[in-house]
């Protein structure tokens, strides 16, 4: 694969506005604006002194669009490439759109799985449980452990990106994005477990004795059982919280 | 008080902005902005008691396609300012603290309301967009994103305006109303409220693999808080 003609600033400035994917956000397009914006640089450079193809291509990545937005980098970055095809003549202006939605929906799923379901889970229970120490601990650790991963895979997505749609592949190949969210689901299991003990343990009143104790464990395991069920029955957090809110009321309304 | 609330507004609209139109990277999440809000109000560790709590209740829900999940970034500016103005008044108790809390819930679906127009009001900006460009002017898609960006850091610094003021107003006119014991009979519900923060992220990361492990470090950590807690 040669490597890419787009001048170092334009590429540069392409990475940069790809943090702003979301900027626009809406129901129609969802990410439309945001992607055309970001990928505008590049457009610009390849379609230098040849406004009517340039404003081809801007209509074309105005459609719709909607992904993860990390892993928006590595479509941005292959859609780069891709475009660069098309202005060189050596490629159809129709096989940038159908990468764009063959590739968006799987891995806004990957992406999801990963960064929702996963690795900010992780992060956010390593923050809260380091912030009983001392706030600051906590948000450091969650910033860090957090965007240490986050901006290395936008960073060797949008390079694998802009090696083309053969390197996009072979990278997600490489990356195993899936054995990374078991490991990281197991992590933030193991860190909910420790947080749930914690302020179990610390409702336990002193003096109760070990029965005491050990039915305290039992019914706040019994708690975090009973919640789950209902989040898997998509029962929402605030409608939980409402209901304790209501049951609150009636303690004080007593 | 007013230059708090002017830093509030302006710190509160930049983690907005975080959250979903710019960078994503994380400082809007509940720890963060609630230990800022503290900081802001008077009592960062007061802020941060409250973030500890809100960080993973939310989890649960997660961003995914369309979906808006509630505003757990305006909980916490609530929650932050609340928290930190009530341990200077009538002192962060156990009733106060689970109060703020479940109030929390009311501000955390308002800003999911205020965030739901803001991506219909987008959809607006979305079709002037292609129908400039359409008429040849290639420019207005970064315009459009500037007015994108514009709307949703506007309804950011109101949210944060409006929510630090109801967590300021919630801990100084409200929770006064009511006696200590009434707080006390209030702090009932107070350990369910980190158990559902735990079971929040238990069912994010459940698998075949995870369910014995979880409940094992439960009991584990439970009997060496407890341990502890009776040597001391």
């Amino acid at each position: 694969m040669t490597p890419s003609a787009l001048a170092v600033r334009s590429r540069n400035a392409v990475w940069r506005r790809q943090f702003l994917l979301q900027g626009c956000w809406n129901y129609e397009g969802m990410q439309n604006v945001g992607f055309a914006y970001a990928i505008l640089p590049a457009l610009r450079d390849f379609y230098a002194n040849r406004p009517e193809e340039e404003l081809k291509a801007v209509k074309r990545h105005l459609e719709f669009f909607n992904t993860q937005p990390a892993m928006g980098a590595l479509i941005l970055g292959a859609s780069v490439r891709l475009e660069e095809r098309v202005a060189a003549g050596e490629a159809d202006p129709r096989a940038i759109g159908t990468f764009k939605v063959g590739l968006m929906g799987s891995l806004g799923a990957i992406g999801d799985s990963f960064f929702w379901g996963a690795l900010r889970p992780m992060t956010s229970v390593a923050g809260a449980l380091l912030a009983l120490l001392h706030p600051l601990l906590g948000i450091a650790a969650l910033l860090l452990l957090y965007n240490g991963a986050h901006l290395t895979l936008r960073r060797r997505g949008f390079a694998a990106g802009m090696e083309g749609p053969e390197g996009a592949v072979g990278w997600l190949k490489r990356a195993s994005l899936n054995i990374r969210t078991d490991d990281r689901k197991l992590s933030a299991a193991i860190l909910a477990g420790a947080y749930a003990g914690v302020f179990a343990g610390r409702f336990v009143v002193q003096g109760g004795g070990a029965p005491h104790a050990l039915a305290s464990l039992l019914l706040a395991a019994v708690a975090v059982h009973m919640f789950t069920i209902l989040f898997r029955k998509a029962v929402s957090p605030s409608e939980i919280l409402s209901f304790l809110l209501f049951v609150g009321v009636l303690i004080l309304w007593r | 008080m007013i230059w708090r609330f002017l830093l509030a507004t302006l710190l509160g609209g930049l983690c907005y902005l975080d959250r979903t139109a710019a960078c994503q990277l994380m400082f809007h999440r509940p720890l963060v902005v609630a230990t800022l809000m503290g900081a802001i109000f008077g009592n960062m560790s007061a802020g941060a008691q409250v973030g500890v709590v809100l960080e993973l209740i939310y989890l649960a829900r997660l961003p995914v396609g369309a979906s808006i999940p509630p505003d757990d970034t305006g909980a916490a500016v609530f929650g932050g300012s609340a928290a930190a103005i009530a341990s200077s008044s009538t002192g962060l108790d156990a009733g106060s603290f689970t109060a703020i809390l479940l109030f929390s819930v009311v501000v955390a679906e308002a800003g999911k309301v205020a965030d739901r127009f803001v991506r219909k009001a987008n959809v607006r900006i979305a079709r002037l967009t292609a129908e400039s460009v359409d008429r040849g002017d290639v420019q207005a898609v970064e315009h459009g994103l500037l007015a994108g960006l514009t709307l949703f850091a506007v309804m950011g610094m109101v949210l944060a305006l409006v929510f630090s003021g109801a967590g300021v107003a919630v801990s100084k006119e409200l929770l006064p109303l009511f006696g200590p014991a009434s707080r006390e009979n209030f702090a009932i519900l107070l350990p369910a409220l980190p158990l559902l923060g735990a079971a929040s992220v238990y069912s994010c990361s459940r698998t075949e693999r995870t369910a014995a492990v979880f409940f094992l470090t439960m009991a584990t950590v439970f009997c060496g808080t407890v341990l502890s807690r009776w040597s001391a």
